[in-house]
């Protein structure tokens, strides 16, 4: 469990990103970030699951109520006590059981992408479940869980009461997608890309830099275009001793050959 | 230095990752796929886990690392669940886990029954000797609406309202225990009010009740389901108690490692308190309000009480029992320093 925090981690080894992200290191000592889930996404998984917790209720409320006036079934005394103990086990059961059943995850929760996790990026147990579970009394305290989302302000794991004793994070879980490969228009020429060396060499950082640029470069003002491009270009010109004529489609032919294009 | 381009490291790779990705996507519990499927899985994940350290060591964009990333990170997810919950462990917390737990920490379960009864019973005898008592603690019409409740035997005749008020208390007195332990997080402090509070004001209004000459009624009514739930909110004070004592005294740990502790024995005496709550509800709604005889309720009160000290005294006292209990994660709840944790 140590390895997976970052002060274990040797001296002079990189610092966490100042950001909401978790980093978690696994048996096969790969490293994993999760982007930790904020108030505002949790807020929006709590009230899909209060409605639909409303609704369960209401449902078995109704068949509670038929079942005694259709079929004189126990009488309304009996309805009405178990009504209130559907109510009870409703408020108290329904995380619990979601979040153990599902590994982690309630119907709000799916739907925001989000789940609970242990500290160290393992699946929680119910133990853990129920505590943090049940620990939603303290955070709800006073009311509207006004404790719950001053805690989760001040912790930089965005985690609540229950989370802390449980020792659970709350993670977004985004499947994401390869994003389409970027498309230069017009499409290079080999000649033009043979102008330049294959694979220079560029950190990840400025293939970022690079791209960010790249992507927008449609929906950019042409003179502002220009611009940014007069001012990045001269930099990597400078750095690999090249030259250019159009700061811009250099920008574009520099990141193609880094990341080994062809055409 | 870079092998592939990232064209073709993607077009190379992309069939497995799909591959994995489908998986994932069908939803179903690993342990569950055939055999074939599950070596083949663990074999996928490996890979996207080699390749995600392959796109990050030479810098491929951050689309494709973050994708990878998202896609190594559920597939761990999966591999690494948590085992699949079995009756056994269900019964095994009943059975053993929560009554040896208690024990463990039996002196924050005697703190936790003395704190909650002992001012119930001093309310109770002042306002037995006292009357007036009472309306230091309640308001006249609170107190006046408690003996009207009970100046009526449960005879069973008037089951909708008796019903109904039953569910305001189960609602009501699981709400009360469940207070009691979560804002034990307060130090502690919370646990203490809350369990002081109401033992005062559950004491006098018995008092008061007694004293107006419907004694028989309130006692006969409650002491079958109050067997159940004052012993579940004392013990769920206790838990709360225990909660802000390991915050206070940490043994050299920090504040957050020694909350996290205690954690286990906190969520399995947490979980049998809820468990009693809930034979309390089922009692209070169904078979308090009974036209049962008061003999009968009172006889099935002792028998319960006899039950519950004998199961709180000896419940899984044998050594015999190997198989392994309920698991909090797959390194339990332990006791860690956390970076970033407020001590």
């Amino acid at each position: 469990m140590n390895h997976a925090r970052a002060q274990a981690s040797p001296p002079g080894a990189r610092t966490p990103p100042l950001d909401t992200v978790a980093e978690i290191e696994t048996p096969e000592h790969i490293r994993f970030r999760y982007q930790l889930a904020g108030p505002g996404r949790r807020m929006m998984a709590y009230l899909i699951d209060l409605a639909i917790r409303g609704i369960i209720v209401v449902i078995l409320g109704l068949i509670l109520q038929l079942s005694s006036y259709g079929f004189g079934f126990g009488g309304e005394g009996f309805s009405t006590g178990a009504f209130l103990l559907v109510a009870f086990a409703v408020e108290w059961g329904y995380y619990v059981l979601w979040e153990s059943l599902w590994s982690g995850r309630t119907p709000g929760k799916r739907s925001m992408h989000l789940r609970v996790l242990k500290e160290g990026g393992y699946p929680t147990g119910f133990l853990d479940i129920a505590l943090r579970n049940l620990l939603r009394a303290a955070d709800f305290l006073p009311m509207a869980y006004s404790v719950g989302l001053l805690v989760m302000g001040l912790d930089p794991r965005f985690r609540r009461l229950g989370d802390m004793v449980a020792g659970t994070v709350v993670v977004v879980e985004d499947p994401g997608r390869i994003g389409h490969g970027l498309v230069v228009q017009p499409p290079p020429s080999a000649a033009e890309l043979a102008s330049l060396p294959a694979r220079p060499d560029l950190s990840s950082a400025d293939l970022e830099a690079l791209d960010l640029f790249l992507r927008r470069v449609g929906t950019l003002n042409p003179a502002r275009e220009q611009e940014l491009a007069d001012i990045i270009a001269p930099v990597y010109a400078k750095r690999l001793g090249l030259q250019y004529t159009h700061s811009a489609r250099f920008l574009a032919l520099l990141y193609l050959r880094a990341i080994g294009r062809t055409a | 230095m870079r092998l592939w381009t990232q064209d073709e490291f993607v077009s190379r790779r992309q069939g497995e990752w799909t591959a994995l990705s489908d998986i994932l996507t069908s939803g179903k519990p690993l342990h569950k796929l055939p055999a074939a499927d599950i070596s083949r899985f663990s074999a996928l994940y490996r890979g996207a886990c080699a390749d995600l350290v392959h796109a990050r060591d030479v810098g491929f964009t951050p689309d494709l690392v973050s994708y990878l990333d998202g896609l190594a990170g559920r597939a761990h997810n999966i591999l690494y669940a948590a085992p699949p919950y079995r009756i056994a462990a269900a019964w095994d917390l009943v059975a053993r886990e929560f009554p040896r737990a208690l024990r463990r920490n039996g002196r924050f379960f005697a703190l936790g029954m003395t704190l909650f009864f002992a001012p119930m019973v001093l309310c109770l005898v002042a306002t037995l000797f006292f009357p007036e008592f009472a309306y230091q603690v309640l308001s006249r019409e609170q107190l006046q609406g408690m003996a009207d409740m009970y100046s009526e035997a449960h005879t069973g005749r008037d089951e909708s309202t008796d019903a109904g008020m039953a569910g305001f208390y189960v609602h009501n007195n699981v709400g009360i225990a469940f207070r009691c332990f979560a804002t034990g997080i307060l130090l502690g402090f919370g646990s203490l009010f809350f369990l002081i509070y109401n033992g005062v004001v559950m004491g006098t209004v018995l008092g008061h009740v007694i004293a107006a000459g419907h004694g028989k009624n309130i006692l006969t009514f409650v002491c079958t389901h109050g067997t159940f739930e004052l012993t579940a909110i004392a013990i769920a004070g206790g838990a709360g108690l225990q909660m802000g004592y390991a915050l206070v005294d940490t043994g050299g740990r920090t504040r957050l490692g020694s909350l996290r502790a205690a954690g286990r024995d906190l969520a399995i005496i947490i979980l049998g308190a809820a468990i009693m709550l809930f034979i309390a509800a089922g009692l209070e709604a169904f078979w308090s309000p009974s036209a049962a005889p008061p003999p009968a309720k009172w006889a099935l009160a002792g028998v319960f009480t006899i039950l519950l000290t004998l199961y709180f005294a000896l419940a899984g006292r044998s050594t015999t029992t190997a198989r392994p209990g309920l698991r909090a994660g797959s390194q339990g709840i332990v006791a860690t320093p956390t970076p970033g944790g407020r001590p």
